[in-house]
Parts: C-alpha cells; sequence; structure tokens
C-alpha cells in the first residue's frame, strides 16, 4: 500500500473561517478542500480574486492554522522545520527589507535555509544572474520598483534550490518578458524534477505550463485535474460562415443553427455539435452555389468558467 | 540554530544602525553629556561628580529611549511589513525568530554603550575631572537593566502595535523603579484592591532600582563583588522567562 510515493503536498478536507472587524463576522475563505501534489509536477492553483488561494498557500507555509481538516507538506505538519528546509517561498506582492542591498538579503536567505557558508555566495551570484538582477545587486532595496522586488523574490525562494516552491501570485507585476522568463524558470525547475505548486487568476499562465490545476472558487475547489480536461469537459460552440446564400437557402440553414447573422452574401451560424457541422456541409453540397468558407471551434474560456460557478456560488451564499 | 539566530540577529542589527533614529539618539546623548559644563555647579567641588552623574544618567536614559523606541517595534515591523512570511517560511523556529531579534537589538545596545561611554570618558578627560575606570561598573548594570528592558519591549512587540508597546515598555520602566515604593504602598494601603495591584507589581515586574549604582560609582562608595553579581543573574534569569513568554504568545500567532 505504501509502494506509492508519498505527496509532495497533501490537504485533506481543509476549511478555514476568519472572524474579522468588530462584529467578528464570520469570513469563510475555505471549505473543504482536498488536494494534492505529486512530486515533479507543475500545479496551478486558480481562482478569481477572495477565492481562497493566498489563505491555503498561508496554511501550507504554516503561517496560519485550519480550522479543521489538515495540511502536509512532505508528509510533515507545515511549521515543521524539516519541511520548509526543503521548500522555497514566495509570497503575494513580496515586500522585503529596505535597508538590505539584494546581495545581502539573498545571504540572508541562504543563511536562514541552511545553505554551507561556503557555497551561499555563489549560490546568491547564480540568482542575481538568472533573474537579471546583477546591475542591482549591491543596491538597497527602498528604491526597487514592483517587477525587481517580485525578481527579490523568486531569488530567494530558489536560493536554497528547494525541492517544492510554492508562489503566490508570481507573475504579478512582471511586464511580458518578465513573464516568459519566468515560465521558463518555472518549466526549468520542473525538468530538474522540482515540485512547482503556484496560485494565479490568468488563464495565460495555467495553460501554457500546469501539468494539472485547481480551481477555487468562493472557498471550494470546484475541479482539480488537467486542464484541458476541466475546459472541454463543456458545451464548446461552432462558428460557421457560409458564403453565397440567398433567402431560401437562409431559412434552411437557420433551421439547423441556434443563432445566425447575416452580412452581406455571408451568414454567420452558431452551432452546438459536430454533427450540426456536418448538416451544413452536407446541405451546402446539395445546394449548388454557396460553399462554407470558415469553421471557428468556441472552447469555453475559463472566464467562462469562472462567471457561471461564481454565479452559482452567489446563487447559494448569503 | 546558531546560523539562523546569529542572522536575523545580524538583520536587524543591520536594520537599526542603518536607521536614523539610532543615530540621532546617539549624537543627542553625546550632546547632553558635553554640555553639563554649562550647568553651573552649587559648589567647586561637586562639579566633577555632577558631569560624572549627568554622563551617566545620560547614557542610561538614551539606551532606555533606544531600547524602548527600537524595540517596541522590533516584531511588528516584520508583521506590517509582511517581510515575517519570507522569515517564517523558511526553516526557521519561532523561538529563534524571538530571539535572533533580541539579541540583535542588544548588539545594537551594545554598540550605543560602547560609543557613548567612549565619548563619555574623552569628554572626562578634556574637561580634566579625573576619568576612574570604576565608573563603567555603573555602565555594566545599565547593560543589565538594558537586557531586562529590551526583553520586556520585545514581548509587547510580539503582538501589539508600537505606540501601545512602547508606552507599556515605558510603564513597566517607571513602575520597575518603584518598587521599593510599591512594597512600602502594599504594606500600608488600607484599600486591598491597592494592596493585591502593589504586590503584583512588585513580585511581577522586574526591580530596576537595583540596577542604579550610579551615586554609589560618583561617590566612590565601595560596592563588594555580590552588588554585581546578584543583579546580573536577576536580570538573566528574569529576561529568559520575559522571552518564553514571548516565544509562547508569538507561537500562537496567525499572520
Ligand atoms: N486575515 C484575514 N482576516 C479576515 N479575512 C481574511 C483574512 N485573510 C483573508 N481573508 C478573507 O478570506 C477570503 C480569501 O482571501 P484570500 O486572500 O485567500 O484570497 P485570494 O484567492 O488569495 O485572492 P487574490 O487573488 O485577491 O489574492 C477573502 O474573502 C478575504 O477577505
Ligand atoms: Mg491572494
Amino acid at each position: 500500500m505504501s509502494s506509492l510515493p508519498e505527496p509532495v503536498v497533501s490537504v485533506t478536507r481543509l476549511s478555514k473561517v476568519y472572524h474579522s472587524g468588530f462584529r467578528m463576522k464570520r469570513i469563510r475563505a475555505l471549505e473543504d478542500i482536498s488536494l494534492e501534489v505529486e512530486k515533479g509536477e507543475i500545479f496551478g492553483f486558480l481562482g478569481p480574486n477572495g477565492a481562497g488561494k493566498t489563505t491555503l498557500i498561508k496554511i501550507l507555509m504554516g503561517l496560519t492554522e485550519p480550522t479543521s481538516g489538515t495540511a502536509q507538506v512532505f508528509g510533515r505538519p507545515p511549521r515543521d522545520a524539516k519541511a520548509k528546509a526543503r521548500l522555497g517561498f514566495l509570497p503575494e506582492s513580496p515586500y522585503f527589507y529596505d535597508h538590505l542591498t539584494a546581495r545581502e538579503f539573498l545571504g540572508l536567505a541562504a543563511k536562514l535555509s541552511g545553505v554551507q557558508k561556503s557555497e551561499a555566495a555563489g549560490r546568491v551570484t547564480g540568482q542575481l544572474r538568472l533573474l537579471r538582477m546583477e546591475n542591482a545587486a549591491d543596491v538597497q532595496m527602498r528604491g526597487f520598483s514592483r517587477g525587481m522586488l517580485q525578481r527579490m523574490g523568486i531569488a530567494q525562494a530558489l536560493v536554497a534550490d528547494p525541492e517544492l516552491v510554492v508562489l503566490d501570485e508570481p507573475m504579478g507585476g512582471l511586464d511580458p518578458i518578465g513573464r516568459k522568463e519566468f515560465r521558463d524558470i518555472i518549466v526549468d525547475l520542473r525538468d530538474r524534477g522540482k515540485t512547482v505548486f503556484f496560485s494565479t487568476h490568468i488563464l495565460s499562465d495555467v495553460e501554457m505550463i500546469c501539468d494539472r490545476v485547481g480551481i477555487v472558487i468562493a472557498g471550494r475547489m470546484v475541479e482539480v485535474g488537467r486542464l484541458r480536461e476541466i475546459l472541454t469537459g463543456d458545451v464548446e460552440s461552432i462558428e460557421v460562415t457560409v458564403r453565397g446564400v440567398t433567402g431560401k437557402t437562409q431559412k434552411i440553414l437557420e433551421r439547423v443553427s441556434q443563432h445566425s447573422l447575416k452580412s452581406g452574401d455571408e451568414l454567420l451560424l452558431t452551432v452546438r455539435s459536430e454533427e450540426e457541422v456536418d448538416r451544413i456541409m452536407a446541405i451546402s453540397r446539395e445546394v449548388g452555389g454557396i460553399r462554407v468558407v470558415g469553421i471557428v471551434p468556441h472552447r469555453r474560456t475559463l472566464e467562462d468558467f469562472f462567471m457561471a460557478h461564481v454565479a452559482k456560488a452567489g446563487g447559494t451564499r448569503d | 540554530m546558531i546560523d539562523r539566530i546569529s542572522g536575523i540577529a545580524l538583520n536587524t542589527f543591520r536594520e537599526s544602525i542603518r536607521d536614523k533614529v539610532l543615530v540621532t539618539l546617539i549624537v543627542f546623548a553625546v550632546v547632553v553629556m558635553g554640555s553639563s559644563r554649562v550647568i553651573q555647579p552649587l559648589a567647586l567641588g561637586e562639579e566633577a561628580k555632577i558631569i560624572k552623574d549627568i554622563g551617566l544618567s545620560a547614557i542610561t536614559l538614551f539606551c532606555v529611549l533606544i531600547s524602548i523606541l527600537v524595540g517596541g517595534r522590533i516584531v511588528y515591523r516584520e508583521v506590517e511589513k509582511r517581510t515575517i512570511y519570507i522569515m517564517l517560511a523558511k526553516p526557521v523556529r519561532r523561538w529563534e525568530f524571538i530571539v535572533g531579534k533580541y539579541l540583535g537589538l542588544m548588539t545594537v545596545l551594545v554598540v550605543s554603550l560602547v560609543v557613548m561611554t567612549a565619548a563619555f570618558y574623552v569628554i572626562l578627560l578634556v574637561l580634566g575631572v579625573g576619568a576612574p575606570l570604576y565608573l563603567l561598573l555603573a555602565v555594566l548594570m545599565t547593560l543589565f537593566e538594558l537586557a531586562i528592558l529590551t526583553a520586556v519591549a520585545v514581548l509587547f512587540s510580539s503582538f501589539s502595535t508600537p505606540i501601545t508597546g512602547a508606552v507599556f515598555t515605558f510603564a513597566v520602566y517607571f513602575v520597575g523603579h518603584m518598587s521599593r515604593d510599591l512594597k512600602l504602598l502594599a504594606a500600608i494601603s488600607p484599600s486591598p484592591v491597592v494592596k493585591a495591584v502593589s504586590y503584583f507589581s512588585y513580585y511581577v515586574l522586574p526591580n530596576l532600582a537595583n540596577f542604579n549604582i550610579r551615586p554609589e560609582v560618583v561617590y566612590g562608595v565601595p560596592l563588594g563583588p555580590s552588588a554585581l553579581l546578584l543583579p546580573g543573574l536577576y536580570a538573566l534569569v528574569y529576561t529568559a522567562t520575559v522571552l518564553l513568554i514571548s516565544t509562547a504568545i508569538f507561537n500562537r500567532r496567525e499572520f
């Protein structure tokens, strides 16, 4: 039974209730969340603002305690220093010590993570190079831009070459080039056998690099799995453009489709299934003078997915 | 463990010495000591004693201020700026964090004491009023007192805001210097409430008046070794206890 490798992160029926404000209003930040992250995968934790992503990550880092349920990292409770020795963490919109230079700060991070003294300087320089921060290496971090702070954040998370990297909104504050570099870094980590767990609310971040995603909305895990499976499991729509349509053929074609739009001699038809596309093709072959000039499948986007779930969640909550 | 504690302590030390508050306080202390000449003595022979007394008092006062002002926000600042997330996600135990912060601040205080004392001796030599080394005993006692006070500041800082923390630490300092009066008050007060509060304060709050040996050294009263050893031991035990309580509180905190 225990021949299976132990998951790197395992969360079981986790709930977190915050009491906030003067009236101690109850906020259910997480409700009954379960998930496992295996060694060597990139796991994207996806959800709109306020979904509870940061809350879960803070619990995994031992910064906050769950109200119920358990969280384990490398099979240990999150507060265990032995678990923390094997991970690197980038908090959301990170902020560091104004008074330290980039190099001093990474040196501190290396020291606290247990990097040997003889290795520390090399590691620090390596991280500065990786994140293209060499020019700012000996400048106090006081004046760093948001993007530079984000880079320092990832550098301090990686400086001890951890097995697990936990990143809360790693792409925040980065320009398109920075995002691309970041994705490369994350993929490179996976290629080196590391496990990456990161949160985001931006679809394109996860689409390109994640092996698996968990989608959390209003504190509940609504889906866990491969992104493609999650999104194509739902109904798609297909737009078919037909040229040379006359009044009579338009009527026939409209009967097949859910929705139509005429513009000049082109008719844009929206259908639900591939069978319906086949029927339109058949009609176009039977009736002379018309031609199918475009077929565009519309996959359900993550935005649609969010919207649908947010609407549902809104309906069942106060 | 040593590496992590010293890392946090060094960071705290760097943060403080690159901070304007510290430099301002040290400069101010030196100015006060230097200007003690301006305060004209009542009797001629008293001048040297008054200069020494003012100097030693200034050293104590400004170090107490550093301890309260810097110490009062030492943990809070990391929470407020969210640097605590980075620290505690590393394999740093919470007690190591507290002890590291404490030792960092104590290093700052030792350096401040050394700088101020050096300036004090320079002033004594320049004024030509004699600079006997036994005055250092009073500085050592101040260091013991600071050890306790800083632990109290860290304790308050581990759960309250800087202003509340500073006010409470100052209150502890103030009441701690009235221990004898408190005991007296407890003995003679007819009100049971006053009695209880006084006894409580007397036994729980640190007895800081014992650390003031400035009159003795200034007037050259001979001191036995126990006059130093007992307060030193007391400071050690009291500090350790307060840091233990700080850790217990900090352990329960969520961020
Ligand atoms: N310390 C706290 N006290 C009270 N409520 C909190 C606290 N932290 C978070 N919350 C609430 O818990 C919910 C989840 O917050 P969380 O920060 O985990 O969301 P998130 O998914 O990270 O959002 P974002 O994408 O904006 O970062 C929110 O409703 C938030 O207001
Ligand atoms: Mg968040």
